[in-house]
């Protein structure tokens, strides 16, 4: 019982953060290319700012992975 | 390459064009079926987590299973330190030293112990010693084998491309295929990655950046070899990595880097009792965010494509053989899909990891020409000078650091 409330947690877990992240880089990408299509000449930095968000953005979805491997082998069996 | 042959008529080209790809696929699907099988359990069932997790074996599948020397340093009872090297797990069981413990947590009977080395599954099990405990575990593991394979290799190219330089001097053409496609990456992390992050210091911190950037790449790449085990999907060796990132970036601190950690200038006292924990929270979750990105990304990979295999025995055993039959092309389809994205995936997350290294060390290494109160129509005219170097930049680091500038002036006015 405990161990299956565990699993459900975090699947909850991952559910949450990844939406955010894909909702987060989504957005971010539009953005992105809408700079990149009104100055194309500023594509390769807007290139890298954009990777760098969205490894910041990308971490927080980690975490919550983290968290659920945390929550999967921490469960009582 | 078929384009330098004009020979070929066009229905020609097109079926070796054909011909490539149903090979390339076929290739994959011969990658893809011993990586899955290289996850069995202790009780033999496809294991997901087990298949991308740590273990003292290495699996040639199905031709051989290779176990790894074990080395432990124990202390023994009467107080004394002890150093014990084994070939294998099975030969640490059989000289009785060291007893398997079963996932209850009970030393196994002889009985079960003898019937575990007959079936060869003892790497499977933690050990334990039979007298003293073990202090340090200095086992080698899958993923240390293949992380220093990358390093060798690493190794052998990185002096071999140094001594043709030194030979030939930086002016002369590269040679051959792999010098020219050596020479992209280096200078793509060179004026990609470093410059616009660092600037003028730079060259400094190049040699680590590089050394970074390939070895996490080689470690990401073997992953996907036949048998082979991805080194970068060990929270060991992650951590390792972004370990000297951190280190490197303390190295470059400035003196304003340290004052705005522990004294941030032009902030009331009050609010710096908040503000200096945060900041040094700040200071430790950069490490440990790298660390995990890279982990999280390496196993989620592996993970998905043994589950995306797994599907075909769950429909197999849950709706009969022939569902089972059924759902495999889907399956295998979806397989070489993920395959392909992890190539890609191997690249970007070996070049995340030294963007972040590159601009951790550049924030670091920043020297503030101007502070904080400047003046609103001065930071007006900046901010149009800092615009027309975004669109005037030729050189991308100018670029960066102009449109860095352009932010942090909107952002006081």
């Amino acid at each position: 019982m405990n161990a299956g409330l565990a699993f459900l947690a975090a699947g909850i877990a991952v559910l949450g953060a990844a939406l955010a992240a894909g909702l987060g880089i989504g957005r971010l990408a539009s953005a992105a290319l809408e700079g990149t299509a009104r100055q194309p000449e500023a594509s390769g930095d807007i290139r890298t700012t954009m990777i760098i968000a969205a490894a910041l953005i990308e971490g927080v979805a980690i975490i919550g992975e983290v968290v659920a491997l945390v929550m999967i082998f921490t469960a009582p069996a | 390459m078929f384009l330098t042959r004009p020979r070929h008529s066009h229905v020609t080209v097109r079926s070796t064009f054909a011909a490539r790809w149903i090979a390339l696929f076929a290739l994959m699907l011969g990658i893809t079926v011993p990586a899955f099988a290289a996850g069995d359990g202790a009780d033999g069932d496809p294991d997901a987590v087990g298949h991308s997790a740590d273990g003292f074996y290495l699996d040639f599948n199905p031709v051989a299973k290779v176990e790894l020397p074990r080395i432990f340093l124990t202390r023994e009872d009467g107080g004394g330190f002890g150093f014990d090297v084994y070939g294998s797990t099975t030969a640490a069981v059989k000289s009785g030293n060291y007893q398997m413990v079963s996932g209850a947590g009970e030393v196994l009977t002889p009985e079960q112990s003898a019937y575990v080395v007959k079936e060869e599954k003892t790497y499977y099990y933690p050990l334990q010693a039979s007298s003293g405990e073990i202090v340090l575990d200095l086992s080698f593991t899958r993923q240390m084998v293949f992380m220093l394979i990358a390093a060798l290799v690493l190794l052998i190219v990185g002096l071999r491309l140094a001594s043709r330089y030194q030979k030939h001097g930086r002016e002369t053409a590269p040679k051959g295929k792999w010098q020219n496609f050596m020479e992209v990456m280096v200078t793509f992390v060179r004026d990609e990655i470093a410059k616009p992050a660092i600037g003028d210091k730079a060259d400094r911190f190049l040699p680590y950046l590089l050394t970074a950037f390939f070895f996490i790449l080689l470690g990401n790449l073997f992953g996907l070899l036949p048998w082979g085990v991805t080194a970068t999907s060990g929270i060991a060796i992650t951590a390792a990595l972004a370990g000297f990132t951190f280190v490197f970036t303390q190295l470059a601190g400035t003196k304003d880097y340290w004052a705005h950690i522990f004294n941030p200038p032009g902030i009331p006292t009050f609010v710096k009792v908040i503000l200096v924990p945060v900041e040094i929270l700040g200071l430790l979750t950069k490490p440990l965010a790298l660390a995990f990105r890279l982990f999280g990304n390496m196993v989620s990979g592996h993970l998905v494509i043994v589950s995306l295999l797994g599907l075909i025995f769950i429909f197999g055993a849950r709706m009969g053989d022939l569902v089972g039959y059924g759902v495999a092309p889907i399956a295998l389809v979806l397989t070489v899909a993920i395959y392909m994205l992890k190539i890609a995936v191997s690249f970007i997350q070996a070049y995340v990891f030294t963007m972040l290294s590159a601009v951790f060390i550049g924030l670091a290494s920043e020297e503030h020409e101007h502070h904080h109160d400047e003046h609103h129509d001065h930071a007006h005219g900046e901010l149009n000078g800092a615009r027309n170097g975004v669109r005037n930049g030729t050189h991308s680091g100018d670029g960066v650091r102009a449109g860095r500038e352009a932010e942090a002036i909107v952002a006081q006015a």
